[in-house]
């Protein structure tokens, strides 16, 4: 059975992925995360597990630090999906894509990230290059996963122009991921 | 050391075991660094400031380390040297995964009883292995998530790193790829635990009985339809009450479970077809046999890798016998500034609430926040054999042992579940025992339960022997009906009195 904790709101920490982490005093004017947010990530959608307390929910959100920009042009990579291969392939992918990007933190022994990641899928293709989604397995890049805070999975980060702009932890339905992703894009 | 399996059970060559998915940990050396960065946030802590990198290192990514490290006021920094995930034996191949299993089996059971009570069932049900087993580990993999998201929140900074002790006030962390790195502490916490200790030479293999753990294994492989067999070089569950123990492999016996008691083994020999021949004495009539099997496991015991800690070049006092820690009751070593505690301090319980809790206190009494030790009696344990079995307290020979035969009364009780009548189930089994002082109250010493939910059954009762329960408290509390732990507060027969044990109908 699944813990009945209250949802989780993500806590980011600042820092460059290499150094060891430190707390970064930078706030953002952001949006804190959304009523909706919190509400859709019930008991039942999301993995976490049951030896463990609640966590505290905070609501800052500070955004991760920008890399250098890259020396070389890069040649534009035509993917909307993929997974992330390591740290500088998400700076590079992610933060520095040019796109609006969704990243996908799931796990392997996760069941409701198996029925997220293809809706996700969809939602992103219906539109059509606009909007890219980058999958982190977070026993795989776990530093990666922590560094945004991600606690429960699926935990969804939208990321604009290197910065966080919303996130969701666990399911949503089709509808509700249409109407994320395009307030993601802008429209 | 660095043992690929953990119990010494044989299962019949036509049974199909893939234990290695479970059970393959070919690693050696798992450990786990915490440090406390003293006075960064709140309380300044007792000693010393800037003479050392860390107010407090603890090594050992455990139930006894992680909580140890969580409990720290202060920022503190976690390093593990472990193919595992964070959350040590209980976690990666003890308590989590073994209960599941345990549950596994007793469904099969349960499907089987369900036909009884009116369920269409197949007559033929089988079991698929890699589907629990994948089940299984994905649990684990999330308890490991979980642990090391906790670390984050309490502030505990994540190394991977091998520890070992180079001085008292010393560390040195090994990364994966050989990288070093060199950390000094004021105080040193080792709370790395025991690995399963393999027969170097099988013909004279060190005097162990059988554990708990080789029994859960053999239980759960027997229930979910694998043949097993079982060595006993002595006895079964050495150190717990030996009346509850023969009803315990009493009932698996009677399900199919074969005991080879008083052997030894021999040789193992791997034969052309892969199987595995087993050659073993029969100790009592001095024969040999032989069979064969799919795997053999071996459960003699476990022993923490003090070498590979480097604590003999400090003169960490250690028991020669187990190889563990000789601990105080503060947890402390030989060595002033170390300590110990969890499955490696000799004499401790190999448990993990005990762990947790003596980790926390320890934390607590390191950081000058209190001085309250670790209370190690009455503490409640189970069995998760397949018929299950708890107990807190004494056993009925250790009572006697203390009190004499005349201090003690032992009141008894025989008793059926309920939801073994309709499913026809056998149980003869099922036995309660409440050793008592003689006299007085009749103040309970030790309290034992084998049937259905041992586990949950006693709980409630460990913490009544907390509140120094009498005999007199048991029969005064009403009992919930039906369950079977109401039988424990009826127990009315005693042992001496010679009558007939068995419950009959609702009185």
């Amino acid at each position: 059975s699944l813990s009945a904790e209250k949802p989780h709101v993500p806590f980011f920490f600042c820092g460059t992925k290499t150094e060891a982490l430190h707390w970064s005093a930078r706030p953002r004017s952001r949006p804190a995360p959304t009523e909706e947010a919190r509400s859709t990530a019930s008991v039942a959608s999301s993995c976490y597990s049951t030896s463990l307390q609640s966590t505290t929910t905070r609501v800052s959100f500070l955004s991760p630090s920008r890399s250098l920009p890259r020396a070389l042009p890069h040649t534009s990579r035509r993917e909307v999906s993929f997974n992330v291969q390591d740290s500088e392939d998400f700076t590079e992918r992610v933060i520095n894509s040019e796109l609006p990007v969704l990243v996908d933190f799931h796990a392997q022994w996760c069941g409701p990230c198996k029925i997220l990641g293809p809706r996700l899928e969809k939602a992103v293709a219906k539109q059509k290059g606009r909007v890219a989604m980058a999958k982190v397995d977070i026993d795989d890049h776990t530093d990666l996963a922590i560094e945004y805070g991600v606690s429960a999975v699926p935990t969804v980060i939208a990321m604009r122009g290197g910065d966080v702009v919303d996130h969701f932890v666990g399911i949503k339905d089709d509808d509700e991921l249409d109407s994320f992703v395009s307030k993601v894009i802008g429209q | 050391m660095g043992s690929s399996f953990h119990t010494a059970i044989f299962c019949d060559k036509s049974s199909k075991i893939t234990f290695r998915l479970l059970f393959a940990q070919t690693e050696i050396h798992t450990y786990s660094v915490f440090l406390f960065y003293g006075s960064m946030t709140r309380i300044p802590l007792a000693g010393s400031q800037g003479k050392y990198d860390y107010d407090l290192l603890v090594i050992g990514g455990g139930s006894g380390g992680l909580a140890c490290s969580k409990e720290g006021e202060c920022i503190v920094l976690c390093v593990t040297g472990t193919k595992w995930g964070l959350g040590g034996t209980c976690v990666n191949v003890g308590c989590i995964p073994k209960k599941l299993m345990h549950q596994a089996a007793l469904l099969g059971t349960a499907v089987k009883d369900a036909k009884k009570y009116g369920w269409q069932i197949p007559d033929t049900i089988s079991h698929d292995w890699p589907t629990m087993a994948e089940a299984v580990q994905n649990h684990v993999k999330s308890l490991n998530w979980g642990h090391r998201v906790q670390l984050q929140d309490k502030k505990v900074k994540y190394m991977n790193l091998k520890g070992s002790l180079v001085d008292e006030h010393t560390v040195r962390g090994l990364s994966k790829a050989g990288k070093e790195t060199v950390l000094t502490a004021k105080n040193i916490v080792i709370a790395t635990g025991g690995r399963p200790k393999y027969p170097t030479n099988i013909p004279g293999a060190a005097e162990h009985g059988i554990t708990n753990v080789a029994l859960e294994c053999a239980g759960f492989l027997k229930g979910i339809g694998l043949d097993t067999t079982v060595m006993v070089r002595s006895i079964a569950l050495r150190g717990f009450d030996q009346q509850m123990a023969s009803l315990v492999t009493d009932y698996m016996e009677a399900h199919g479970t074969r005991f080879a008691w008083k052997s030894v083994p021999n040789r193992v020999d791997k034969l052309s077809s892969g199987a595995l021949q087993v050659t073993w004495t029969d100790t009592q009539t001095g024969s040999e046999h032989k069979d064969t099997f799919d795997s053999v496991l071996w459960a003699v015991g476990r022993a923490p890798e003090t070498k590979a800690l480097g604590l003999d070049k400090l003169g960490v006092q250690l028991n020669k016998e187990t190889g563990k820690i000789v601990v105080g009751p503060d947890e402390s070593t030989s060595v002033p500034n170390i300590y110990a505690f969890g499955d490696i301090g000799e004499g401790r319980p190999e448990l993990t609430p005990t762990a947790i809790k003596a980790g926390k206190l320890l934390a607590h009494r390191l950081a000058g926040q209190s001085t309250e030790l670790m209370n190690y009696d009455n503490v409640p344990t189970t069995v998760f054999t397949p018929l299950e079995y708890s107990c807190v307290g004494l056993s009925e020979e250790e009572a006697e042992k203390r009190h004499g035969k005349d201090g003690i009364e032992i009141y008894h009780a025989f008793y059926k579940p309920l939801e073994f009548t309709v499913a026809e189930r056998d149980a003869s089994q099922c036995y309660i025992k409440v050793v008592c002082e003689q006299g007085g109250n009749g103040k309970i010493l030790g309290l034992h339960f084998t049937g259905p939910n041992a586990g949950e059954v006693a709980q409630g009762f460990a913490m009544g022997f907390q509140c120094g329960a009498t005999y007199s408290h048991l029969i005064q509390t009403v009992g919930i009906h039906p369950t079977c732990a109401e039988e424990v507060v009826k127990v009315h027969i005693t042992k001496r009195s010679g009558l007939d044990a068995t419950v009959t109908g609702c009185s």
